[in-house]
């Protein structure tokens, strides 16, 4: 017996097109603990950033309290959480719009 | 003139002098093992900054992503306090191990900070009783110092490619 396939309406938009199509960012808080210079050399392995701009960041999040240090794909940014909460960094990630 | 006592060197691509006093290092032994020991436990409160929150506005989607990321956060804590065992004695490390040192030696500061909530507030200071974790604390923190200092000092080519556009 042949089973009809269900083809999906391409014209319809679904909340999970919409969810991977969304960017989202990465975002470093500020703490008490973690020395300013541990933060910047994080930075610098992690997200291959220069040692300027992973001083930047990091004085953005000293200064302003959190700081958007990267973004992409859902799975890009939930790598770099992942890679930041393993080296003590407090992280997190929200659509970037 | 003095000059600075430095703990930490780094000598050669990736080799590092390891002067460090053999008081502070087993006072980073005990403690790294106090904390492998209680890694796989039950979540404690002095642990929170180890496992933070990846989707602080969506449980549904941190429930998934602590469900894959706490397993390989815990296996790289107990692999990193491994290697602080295995080098305790080193007079020089790789970078490898030096990387696992600075990990276990952060881990370890923020274990003691949570637990005395440690404050920007110029006003804060130990509880009673906590005097000892404090000091304990402040050694961690210059030796993480020194452990980053030996690490910053490298070139541009050493660094992982990535993104380093501006915003």
């Amino acid at each position: 017996m042949t089973v009809p396939l269900e083809v999906a309406d391409p014209s319809v938009v679904t909340d999970e097109d919409v969810e991977v199509d969304r960017p989202w960012q990465v975002i470093v808080w500020n703490d008490p603990i973690n020395l300013m210079s541990y933060v910047t050399l994080i930075f610098q392995k992690v997200l291959g950033c220069s040692l300027e701009r992973a001083t930047k960041l990091m004085l953005d999040v000293h200064e302003k309290g959190r700081a958007v240090v990267s973004g992409g794909t859902r799975a890009e940014a939930e790598s770099d959480v992942h890679k930041l909460h393993a080296h003590g960094l407090w992280a997190t990630m929200e659509h970037a719009d | 003139m003095a000059s600075a006592y430095l703990l930490i060197a780094r000598i050669a691509e990736d080799r590092y002098a390891f002067d460090v006093p053999s008081w502070l290092r087993d006072a980073v032994l005990a403690l790294a093992d106090q904390l492998d020991d209680e890694l796989d436990g039950d979540d404690h409160p002095v642990f929170q900054r180890l496992f933070p929150t990846a989707y602080p506005d969506d449980p549904e989607k941190d429930a998934g992503y602590q469900i894959l990321a706490r397993g390989e956060l815990i296996e790289t804590r107990h692999s990193a306090i491994d290697t602080v065992r295995a080098s305790a004695d080193a007079e020089e490390l790789d970078g490898e191990s030096l990387d696992a040192w600075m990990r276990v030696v952060n881990d370890l500061r923020l274990v003691l900070g949570t637990h005395m909530d440690l404050s920007e507030d110029h006003r804060w200071k130990p509880r009673k009783g906590d005097e000892s974790y404090y000091a304990m604390y402040e050694a961690f923190s210059l030796l993480l110092q020194s452990i980053v200092e030996a690490q910053m000092d490298f070139d541009d080519e050493d660094l992982v490619p990535g993104d380093d556009k501006e915003e």
